[in-house]
């Protein structure tokens, strides 16, 4: 998990960056680090504040971006399931894009789940407390960073990592197409509602195609 | 700032909040039944098209607004994404589209 822990150093700076540009105290930058703990919702949740987002809107388009994780929950659960109650409440505080894209694969590749289990506790720690550091480093010493450098552009790259893989199936594509078109052609919706639209167009479409893909197979 | 000062307190406990709950949904329900297939294979394109839908408006959208032409994040997303696709790797992909856009800024002059 080192290689992601890395990565998501200029993230955090930016996430940092983002709650000192809204006027947020070194206390509230990090209760939204330690407790959101997810780039893409204190990204959202901070430009959604500063454009004047009711609590409801903001909290509406973070739990809407972060249904992705409920996909991770999903592949997670039977990985975890032997585990005791009290570890898959634990681990699933420290479910992120970037633990599970790195532990999905060790977790798949052994029957006894304990070993995966404690390698994905404690790259999760690391990732949290780092996620904790880079924040605090944006917060207090964004400023110090070069405009020119455009090290905001490395969020989107983060998030560029994590989908381009994604794209190797027709419905995968066409998910990405819908949400893609759906998000400029509505993109004059206040309060950035054109994201979750879009990517709620883009789920429907993603699963239209993969059902009557799967039904046509089933004819053949 | 004109907002009431709990607000961004009320915005971090209740996005942790639903962040959190998110990621125990599946965990915590599915020990004891399983979800209807029409939901898990909704959830399959979640990631796609959520990301998707959050990226393209932060390439698009250059710092003097809305740019297509003469914005050098479009070709840099571009590469990043091609490496991303084939190397599966975020430090590789970080790497690429950092370094696009640097060079693509410095070629621009």
């Amino acid at each position: 998990m080192l290689p992601a822990a890395f990565a998501l150093i200029p993230f955090g700076l930016v996430c940092g960056v983002a709650a000192a540009g809204v006027g947020a105290t070194p206390l509230e930058m990090l209760g939204l680090s330690a407790i959101v703990f997810s780039g893409a919702a204190q990204i959202l949740a901070t430009q959604l504040y500063a454009a004047g987002a009711p609590v409801a809107g903001i909290v509406l388009g973070c739990f809407v971006i972060g249904l992705r994780l409920a996909m991770y929950s999903a592949a997670m659960a039977p990985q975890v399931a032997s585990l005791p109650v009290r570890w898959q409440r634990l681990l699933a505080f420290l479910l992120t894009d970037q633990a599970f894209a790195a532990a999905i694969r060790r977790f798949e590749a052994g029957d006894d789940k304990r070993p995966a289990a404690s390698h994905f506790l404690g790259g999760g720690v690391v990732l949290w407390g780092g996620w904790q550091l880079t924040n605090a480093a944006g917060y207090f010493a964004g400023n110090a960073i070069p405009a020119s450098w455009s090290l905001d552009f490395a969020v989107p790259l983060c998030f560029i990592a994590l989908l381009a893989p994604l794209l190797r199936e027709r419905a995968a594509i066409a998910a990405a197409l819908t949400a893609a078109v759906a998000v400029v052609l509505l993109a004059a919706l206040p309060m950035r509602l054109n994201i979750i639209v879009a990517g709620l167009a883009g789920i429907a479409v993603g699963a239209l195609v993969a059902t009557a893909h799967a039904r046509r197979k089933g004819l053949r | 700032m004109s907002d009431p000062v709990w607000k961004l307190w009320a915005v971090i406990v209740l996005v942790g909040a639903a962040n959190y709950l998110t990621r125990l949904s599946f965990i915590e329900l599915l020990s004891r039944r399983s979800v209807p297939p029409l939901v898990a294979t909704a959830l399959r394109y979640v990631a796609v098209a959520m990301l998707t839908a959050l990226v393209l408006p932060m390439v698009l959208t250059a710092p003097a607004g809305l740019a297509l032409a003469g914005n050098p994040r479009v070709p840099a997303a571009i590469v990043a994404g091609v490496v991303a696709y084939f190397t599966r790797s975020m430090p590789w992909t970080l790497a690429a589209g950092m370094g696009a856009l640097w060079g693509w800024q410095a070629a621009l002059g």
